[in-house]
């Protein structure tokens, strides 16, 4: 297992997060995790990336805890997070210094295929902004990546380019999750799907039998939440 | 036609790969795609339509296995020369006749009836 979690709860002061979650992620696994707000998908992204500890139970990414694997693993948050001067030229400059697996050929590549503005990142809308940073994340070489949304709040044109380029830049050997509302055109870029409900699994499937059963993922996922 | 259209998906009609392997024979049956022909990569078809490279590579691998396709090393992957054109033809009829069949069943109208409509609407040339 390249990502597993043992028997994890994540408690918050005034909300719920998980509850005793226990899950493996193999190699070469493109997993769609699915459920309405606060059902626990961002909480259990940010477990796997060590960005929140556990209250109980542990979680291992490549053997070791989260933060002593953060080389090894791309995290793509929801927050919208990048300096306002930034143009796609420095965040360039700012990923090299910073990863060293990060490919600057591939990042401008990724900006074409992407169609992402040279400009601030103040003057870009939303869904530039979303493309920008999904470029900086599938430009880095790691066999992990956590992606938190990457679709929200963003047009269908910028989801569809944002999804062909996942198609197109995943390797079979590399792990995607990601987080998304976006069931019905993400589905079929996922192999597992995971349903969240109330800090739960409440369904771990895999997409293409869920479908030989006749029911899409979409139909899953209303069975689950009614 | 537009590249998509041919390739048309329903989630809730079965398996990605099994829809996939049904597009291609369809294509073959009407012409659209001739034995001898090129097929998209794997991922290049994967990209347009936004699925798993590997549901693609496992329709592909079907095909392969019916006789349909055939992969040259390093070239890429083709409709064979010796496809079987008039099967895949009689496949796509039945399967449209199936799924006439149950629209009939559950308009609750006779098999002379159904096949009546049949030859009115051919009669009529509506296409």
């Amino acid at each position: 297992m390249l990502a597993h979690l043992e028997h994890v709860t994540k408690r918050y002061v005034k909300a719920d997060g998980v509850l005793d979650l226990s899950l493996g992620f193999p190699a070469g696994e493109v997993v769609g995790v699915l459920g309405l707000n606060g059902s626990g998908k961002s909480t259990l992204l940010k477990l796997l990336a060590g960005l929140l500890q556990p209250t109980q139970g542990t979680v291992r990414v490549f053997g070791k805890a989260p933060r002593q694997a953060r080389s090894q693993f791309v995290f793509l948050g929801e927050q919208d997070a990048l300096w306002t001067w930034m143009t796609p030229r420095d965040a360039e400059k700012f990923m090299s210094g910073v990863y060293e697996d990060f490919d600057a050929a591939r990042f401008n590549e990724l900006l074409d295929v992407l169609d992402v503005p040279r400009r601030k990142t103040k003057a870009m809308s939303k869904g530039e902004r979303g493309r920008l940073r999904l470029a900086m994340s599938l430009s880095r070489d790691v066999k992990l990546y956590l992606l938190d949304e990457p679709l929200a709040g963003i047009d269908l044109i910028s989801r569809e380019k944002i999804l062909s380029s996942l198609v197109r830049e995943w390797h079979t050997d590399e792990t995607i999750l990601l987080s998304t509302h976006e069931v019905a055109e993400a589905e079929g870029l996922f192999e597992r799907v995971l349903l969240m409900k109330a800090g739960r699994i409440a369904l771990d499937a895999q997409a293409e039998e869920l479908r030989d059963e006749g029911k899409s993922v979409v139909d899953a996922f209303r069975e689950v939440l009614s | 036609m537009s590249p998509t259209d041919r390739w048309i998906l329903d989630m809730d009609a079965g398996p990605i790969y099994v829809q996939i392997g049904a597009r291609v024979k369809e294509q073959l049956a009407r012409g659209d795609l001739a034995p001898g022909e090129k097929l998209p990569s794997a991922r290049d078809l994967a990209a347009l339509l936004s699925v798993n490279p590997n549901t693609v590579a496992h329709a592909y691998e079907r095909l392969e296995a019916d006789g349909v396709i055939e992969t040259k090393r390093g070239l890429g992957t083709f409709i064979r020369e010796d496809a079987p054109v008039a099967g895949t033809k009689k496949e796509t009829l039945e399967a449209a006749a199936v799924r006439y069949v149950n629209e009939a069943r559950r308009l609750g109208v006779s098999l002379d009836e159904a096949a009546d409509a049949v030859k009115e609407a051919w009669n009529a040339g509506s296409s």
